[in-house]
């Protein structure tokens, strides 16, 4: 596997108004990875996701993907980053007055040169990957609350990005349905080369999928562990980051 | 990025015919950028076809799931033209992807559209739906009625800081687009009243015809358009939104009644403030008319006001309040329940915030029509 990087994040901080929320981060995902962000709750996580497809300006830094750097005002390049990317939102997101089958159609249509009845047999094929197959015709507000995450996944697989953020994939999902998604997340890491950056809590998820965490601190502003999971779980002499891997909760001091 | 650039320019099929049999080489890299031109190929071969079709996919390098389109392709021409189909040195990852994606068990859509009832079954769902939506008219007006005879014996439940939020957003708020409207509208019915009245030299009683317009009719019915335009498209899009999100469950389940939390604070304000946004309305249209009649008919501002206060007479003012009043439960009414009927998301939001404002425009008319016939039969 290449070691290629696809994101380069550099200097970055973070914030809204006054507030900062995180300062001068800097890192690197390289292509084939599966990057996964770690941190308390509210430490910032989704919005450390929301900067990265541009969604939210940074305060200051830089973000480079796939060597080109991100700015949501250039509209050329933006665009082109945005082809190349995929993402799952933490509600789902999937377009209420659409149904599922339409849902992931949308874009296969929009971005592919697919007619008719191969759109229609490759949405059921996504979602079979996602084991929603059967589903095409339900609203979704019909589905369950992991049904929909999983749909949305599919939704976001419908273009096979190079790049997928996922902001919390497994939350809210049975056991078994989040360690599917495990093995699809794996699966087209392995298969299509896909890079990954998630936002999860799921420790066995984390286990299973990382290659590589970074983990945010709310109170020091930036990074605190950077690394391979297994051997941060072991080896970390930080508190937060043992505590966080062996599930212990706060001590009183 | 040289390497996958390159692959687009080679075709990714090649097809030869020999007699018996169709040999397909297929290669490179499927997925969606060169699959549909490789399916647009597969519909372009000769029918009839031969009794074999061999493919052959040593050379793909990468494929996806959009890739294994093609697979489907080929086994349903095998299926229709009853010819065989022999894949030949499927590469190692193709046969991961296509047990993966369960290739041999075809997906079965019904199609990703919802299939369009029959016109029986929609009219009786339609029906259904009527009757529902009745039912739940009902009890809601009912609840509501409860709410707020509960409220009567105990005034202390109302939430009373809500209550002068609302009064804030549905009154104060509404003040300049009130005022600017009733002004012009006074302006313009003077002017088009004083072209008539001036051929019989009947200036004054552009006056007169203003107030009783404005108060006995018009004032409160352009207020309560505009209220039912502002508030009551609000009331139904906050409500539709809690709904959505679960926050209507979350009172009920923490034990309050949603009726007292969400819609009690919202008709307590709108009937409070509505009235005094009609007179306001009224006051501006009589200066509206008051700046016509002092400048195009030669009318001086006593005279105008003189002969707009013998024309009014109390009864019409109070006769406009109370009209105001009802239509303020009306259109907050309507809003709330039209939040209420949100089922699913952003759509149904949209829905209802538009028929909170068709409805209650609907019903303030009708409301009004009805009053001015009972008005007219039964005058004290």
């Amino acid at each position: 596997m290449s070691k290629e990087t696809v994101i380069s994040v550099r200097g970055l901080t973070m914030g809204f108004g006054e507030l900062v929320i995180m300062e001068a981060l800097d890192f690197d995902i390289r292509r084939g990875e599966i990057f996964v962000i770690l941190g308390g709750s509210g430490c910032g996580k989704s919005t450390l996701l929301k900067h990265l497809v541009g969604l939210y300006k940074p305060m200051a830094g830089k973000i480079t993907i796939a060597g080109m750097p991100l700015e949501p005002d250039n509209e050329d390049s933006f665009k082109q980053i945005l082809a190349r990317i995929g993402v799952m939102y933490q509600g789902g997101a999937l377009f209420s007055s659409m149904t599922l089958g339409e849902n992931v159609a949308l874009p296969i249509t929009e971005y592919s040169k697919l007619k008719g009845p191969a759109v229609e047999e490759l949405v059921s094929l996504k979602l079979r990957q996602v084991g929603l197959e059967g589903f095409e015709h339900h609203l979704p507000e019909e589905l369950s609350g992991g049904m929909k995450k999983r749909a949305a996944i599919a939704r976001a697989l419908a273009l096979n990005p190079e790049i997928l953020f996922l902001d919390e994939p497994s939350a809210g999902l049975d056991p078994i349905s989040s360690a599917e998604l495990d093995a699809l997340i794996l699966r087209l890491n392995r298969t299509l080369g896909t890079t990954f950056v998630v936002v999860t809590h799921e420790l066995s998820s984390i286990f299973t999928i990382a290659k590589r965490v970074i983990m945010l601190d709310k109170e020091s502003k930036s990074i605190i562990a950077d690394g391979d999971p297994h051997e941060l779980k072991n080896a970390s002499k930080h508190p937060f980051v043992h505590q966080f891997f062996n599930r212990q909760p706060e001590m009183e001091k | 990025m040289s390497e996958s650039t390159s692959m687009t320019t080679t075709p990714s099929i090649s097809m030869q015919l020999t007699p018996g049999q169709l040999c397909l080489t297929l290669r490179g890299v499927l997925d969606l950028r060169t699959t549909p031109d490789v399916l647009d190929q597969l519909a372009q071969v000769q029918k009839p076809l031969p009794k074999l079709i061999r493919a052959d996919l040593s050379e793909v390098t990468r494929m996806d799931d959009c890739g294994a389109l093609v697979i489907l392709q080929l086994r349903r021409m095998a299926e229709k033209h009853d010819c065989e189909l022999e894949l030949t040195q499927i590469p190692g990852h193709v046969r991961d992807l296509l047990a993966f994606l369960r290739v041999d068990d075809p997906p079965r859509s019904a199609g990703i559209k919802r299939a369009r009832p029959n016109i029986m079954t929609r009219f009786g769902v339609k029906t259904i739906q009527v009757w529902d939506q009745a039912v739940s008219h009902v009890s809601f007006v009912g609840e509501v009625t409860v709410t707020l005879l509960t409220l009567l014996r105990h005034p202390g439940r109302l939430r009373l800081g809500d209550t002068i939020l609302y009064m804030q957003r549905v009154g104060v708020d509404a003040l300049p687009i009130v005022g600017l409207i009733s002004f012009l509208l006074g302006l313009i019915m003077a002017f088009m009243s004083a072209v008539q009245l001036q051929q019989f030299g009947a200036n004054i009683y552009v006056a007169s015809l203003v107030a009783l317009a404005m108060v006995r009719e018009l004032g409160p019915i352009m207020t309560a358009i505009l209220v039912a335009g502002r508030s009551g498209s609000a009331f139904a899009a906050e409500i539709g939104t809690m709904k959505v999100s679960e926050e209507v469950d979350a009172l009920v389940t923490m034990g309050f009644r949603p009726a007292m939390f969400l819609v009690a604070p919202k008709i307590i304000a709108s009937v409070l403030v509505v009235p005094l946004l009609a007179m306001y309305s009224n006051l501006f249209a009589i200066a509206g008319g008051l700046l016509i009649g002092v400048t195009t008919l030669d009318l001086t501002v006593n005279a105008y006001m003189a002969q707009t206060m013998s024309t009014l007479t109390i009864f019409d003012i109070n006769w406009g309040l109370f009209k105001s009043a009802i239509f303020a439960v009306l259109i907050a009414t309507v809003g709330c329940f039209k939040g209420y009927q949100v089922r699913g998301g952003a759509a149904s939001v949209g829905q209802a915030t538009t028929s909170a404002v068709v409805t209650g425009i609907f019903l303030v008319i009708l409301v009004d029509s009805i009053l001015a016939v009972i008005l007219r039969y039964w005058r004290p």
